[in-house]
């Protein structure tokens, strides 16, 4: 995996790089905002490191801007500033989980293998698909404009199934949505999901939004809708 | 280029000296108008009665000239220099006779004037004096049918009316000035009176600034109490804050001394590396832990102050929910709130979400899969109102154990048991600073535990859900 570790502080730098490199990953590292958004933006990373007191950029800016670009990379953050507060302005301006310093650096490991395995979580913020809609910076749905609560499992099958509109996907797949770990793979959690999702989103059976297909997977039927952009070819 | 600004009490006794002065001196322009006004009739009727006595004491003589017999020999007009003067000519301005009065001044009386015309100016003497003279035209018939055309004129010094002009003057500056006087002293003194407060006010900041007094002192007019109340309350927070820093600096320079030691005394024992390794480490992150506490307890706000904003909480709590539902995914989360859109805390933005954020963090932690949020106010109480947000979760609970030792007061950083912190003790401690409660026990409904705070709180008008 190919890892961008953004840190001003140069020993916490080295102490990663050396710690990811040695656990088998490929690690770019950056010293400030502008270095990290070029390496962000440039290279295919897999999840970034990022902490949030950077010079010339900081921290929540880079993370506004990658997101802005398109970059859907997991985001891990980095505070000194252990504060609540720091912690949801981080997560609201598009990073997927954090770590306060001081840290461990298996902490961070165990971290970033639980947001390799679920890469890509951030969506544009809103998606639609059909009369199903999905708010991702608040983590709500609504169907025809009326709340659904989703477990959080729930949530993120949908939103995957959403993100990936059209196409089949395996329930191995959206299993690894879930766990960080590889237990409960056979299980079938995912069709428990799948039902309650059924359920939840289409009561009285009339928009039927998940199709099943028969021992390959998973397919959302409904037309993914995005907002037409005007002026480009 | 700005000026500082004046003194309040200068400003009003400018603003009201200005106007005053503006006006007395308006009033006595006119007065001193319609005294020279009415002096000057005066003067006027006074020469015509004299031009009427004229009339009556001329008389034709033997050559077809006139005589003028005056009726008292000791008139002023017999008297050289005597200020009152008088002389007849005929139509054609011709001299026929003069007061004795005007020998020696240099004055040129009457003019040429037809029948009826009459005419009223001012000379000089040649003493510098002035004169006012009036004069008319006037068909003398001094028998049946016969008669002559003359001009009769009478002239008065004007200097005893400019004296008493001087006098009436003197007279009105003196009382006019001693009532401006007067009056600005009186206004000066109210002001003194009005502005007495604000002045105690001064005096009690310097107390205060001086170290003399510990806030200000009540029995403040209306219209000064808000601001006083509000001071004390700042003041109150500064002191509360002031003591809490120091408290935190004492904690922490004492709770750090125990590692230290415990890792100094590992360096000079002969135990393998590996077991020296680990214990250095877990002092390290008892080191780390401390000071991550005593920072939290050091940034916690000075609690509801004056002029303090309402938060509104659900915003709050959807933002941490989100952060949660993604620092917690790999749990099968569903957190529900029930909060009122116009619930507002009193307090700091950051230590609501602190409190909200380690309460719903833990919840996460020991839940299975169900967390409830539901908050109200008490709007029937005074301000602050009571703002209170139950949180409970499908958990195995807090034992009744844990919940005496997580309220209990005191509890330091260096005592917390790791691994076992419900991070619990650094929300009774900022509910404490904004003078609110805190309770733990069970959950009836989902059957975990319930933690509810009470915080001061206010209702948001407008806020929509």
């Amino acid at each position: 995996m190919r890892i961008l570790v953004v840190e001003d502080e140069a020993v916490l730098r080295e102490a990663l790089r050396v710690d990811l490199t040695a656990a088998g990953h490929t690690v770019d590292v950056a010293a400030d905002g502008e270095e990290g958004l070029y390496a962000g933006t440039e290279y295919p990373i897999d999840v970034a490191i990022i902490d949030l007191g950077l010079p010339k950029l900081s921290g929540l800016d880079l993370i506004r801007q990658l997101r802005a670009r398109g970059k859907s990379f997991g985001v891990l953050i980095l505070t000194a500033r252990d504060r609540w507060q720091d912690k949801v302005e981080g997560l609201s301006a598009g990073a997927d989980d954090y770590v306060a310093k001081p840290f461990h650096v298996a902490e961070v490991q165990a971290r970033l293998a639980a947001l390799l395995r679920r890469a890509g979580g951030w969506a544009s913020p809103r998606l639609a698909c059909g009369p199903i809609e999905l708010d991702s910076r608040a983590q709500t749905v609504t169907v025809r404009g009326t709340a659904v609560e989703l477990t959080s499992f729930e949530y993120r099958i949908l939103e995957h199934l959403m993100l990936r509109a059209g196409e089949v996907l395996s329930k191995t797949e959206l299993t690894e949505r879930l766990y960080a770990q590889d237990f409960d793979r056979d299980s079938n959690v995912v069709e428990v999901l799948v039902g309650r999702l059924r359920r939840k989103l289409d009561p009285d059976d009339t928009l039927k939004p998940i199709e099943t297909l028969r021992g390959r997977g998973y397919r959302l039927s409904l037309p993914r809708q995005s907002a037409p952009v005007a002026g480009t070819l | 280029m700005a000026r500082a600004p004046r003194s309040v009490s200068r400003r009003l006794l400018f603003a009201v000296a200005v106007p005053l002065v503006l006006f007395f001196a308006l009033t006595v322009g006119v007065l001193d108008g319609v005294f020279r006004e009415l002096a000057n009739v005066a003067l006027r009727e006074l020469l015509a009665e004299q031009v009427v006595g004229l009339v009556t004491a001329v008389d034709l003589n033997r050559d077809g000239g006139i005589d003028v017999n005056l009726l008292d020999p000791e008139s002023r007009l017999e008297v050289p220099g005597s200020g009152l003067y008088a002389a007849v000519r005929d139509e054609n301005g011709k001299l026929l006779w003069s007061s004795a009065s005007l020998s020696g001044t240099g004055l040129e009386l009457g003019m040429r004037l037809a029948v009826g015309g009459v005419d009223f100016r001012y000379q000089r003497a040649r003493d510098g004096t002035q004169v006012a003279e009036l004069s008319r035209g006037l068909q003398w018939v001094y028998a049946a049918g016969e008669s002559k055309n003359l001009v009769f004129t009478a002239a008065d010094s004007t200097e005893p009316q400019r004296r008493q002009l001087w006098r009436f003057r003197q007279q009105m500056a003196g009382w006019f000035g001693a009532l401006v006087l007067a009056l600005l002293a009186t206004m000066a003194w109210m002001m003194r009176r009005a502005l007495a407060p604000v002045r105690r006010l001064e005096q009690e900041i310097a107390a205060v600034e001086a170290g003399a007094a510990q806030g200000l002192g009540a029995a403040y007019p209306r219209e000064l109490a808000g601001v006083t109340t509000g001071l004390n309350a700042l003041l109150e927070s500064e002191r509360n804050r002031i003591a809490r820093y120091r408290d935190t600096l004492g904690n922490l320079a004492h709770s750090l001394k125990t590692p230290l030691a415990v890792i100094r005394a590992t360096l000079g024992t002969v135990e393998s590396a590996d077991t020296q390794r680990a214990t250095i480490q877990m002092e390290i992150d008892r080191m780390a832990q401390i000071v991550e506490h005593q920072l939290k307890r050091a940034a916690a706000g000075g609690g509801a102050t004056l002029g303090q904003a309402s938060v509104a909480v659900l915003p709050l709590l959807s933002e941490l929910r989100a952060a949660m539902l993604k620092v917690h995914a790999d749990k099968d989360l569903r957190i529900d709130l029930e909060v009122p859109a116009q619930l507002g805390f009193l307090g700091d933005t950051g230590d609501i979400l602190e409190l909200l954020g380690n309460v719903l963090d833990n919840a996460c932690k020991w839940c299975r899969s169900r967390i409830a949020v539901s908050a109200q106010l008490d709007e029937a109480r005074a301000l602050p109102q009571r703002l209170s947000i139950v949180v409970e979760d499908d958990g195995p609970g807090i034992a009744t154990t844990d919940r005496m030792r997580v309220i209990e007061r005191g509890v330091r950083a260096d005592e917390h048991v790791p691994g076992h912190g419900l991070g619990l003790s650094m929300v009774r401690e900022t509910v404490a600073i904004y003078g609110g409660r805190f309770f733990i026990d069970a959950s009836p409904g989902l059957g975990g535990a319930r933690v509810e705070l009470q915080l001061p709180g206010r209702s948001i008008p407008g806020a929509v859900g």
